[in-house]
């Protein structure tokens, strides 16, 4: 029978701590059928820009839609690997620059799923969600919309 | 009929509001909003983005159901 995965709440006020993906690894040291981890932590880089320096991201979504689609995400890298467990959080408002903002924690039996889905959960979200991003840039206050590419 | 149309990024700085109702009519489409949207805001029309209708992203064939919420995506950023 299928597991069923509640949705999950994805989006945290500003800046994901160290301490806080510490944690979560911590809470898995109970779960010994797990073999393998993988994490991804995207960070804000200081990226040059004819303005000056990005001093960090504001982040906004269409919150509704994005917790919907990371919940799609969700179930398609469950049904595609062969998981344990997955954890996805993402920063909404300000992360300032060299902060974490996208933190993708997957576990499984053996390391390839782990490798492979984290892979794929990153790209999805990176295309799939609606999530903006104001690059604020220099001391002026200026800004510049954010576009994956 | 109305629809809600919510507006994000640089898409609400070029209306200058998070969410505004316009009149619609039966069996409009994606297209024919885009046509009344780029009218009143002429800057749209140099922008890139996406439309969903209640939460899936549509194409400009896609009919706009009563009471619809609409939402104009700019380019995504996340990650």
């Amino acid at each position: 029978m299928d597991k069923i995965h509640k949705p999950k709440k994805v989006f945290v006020p500003g800046a994901i701590s160290p301490q806080f993906v510490a944690d979560s690894i911590a809470k898995h040291q109970s779960k010994t059928n797990i073999g393998a981890h993988a994490i991804f932590l995207g960070q804000i880089r200081a990226d040059e820009k004819a303005e000056g320096h990005v001093t960090g991201i504001e982040y906004s979504a269409y919150e509704e839609m994005a917790e919907q689609t990371f919940h799609e995400i969700r179930e398609d890298a469950f049904t595609k690997f062969d998981l344990i467990c997955m954890h996805i959080y993402h920063s909404i408002g300000l992360v300032p620059t060299g902060e974490i903002s996208l933190f993708v924690f997957v576990s499984s039996a053996h390391r390839r799923a782990a490798f492979e889905a984290s892979e794929y959960i990153v790209e999805q979200i990176k295309t799939k969600v609606p999530i903006f991003g104001k690059e604020l840039v220099g001391p002026a206050g200026e800004y510049i919309w954010k576009e994956n590419k | 009929m109305s629809i809600n149309i919510l507006y994000f990024g640089m898409l609400a700085e070029i209306s200058g509001q998070a969410n505004e109702h316009l009149a619609g009519k039966e069996n409009m489409t994606v297209n024919d909003l885009k046509g009344q949207l780029f009218e009143k805001y002429p800057e749209m029309r140099e922008k890139k983005f996406k439309i969903a209708v209640n939460q899936k992203i549509g194409d400009d064939e896609t009919i706009i159901p009563l009471s619809a919420e609409i939402a104009l995506l700019p380019p995504f950023a996340g990650g």
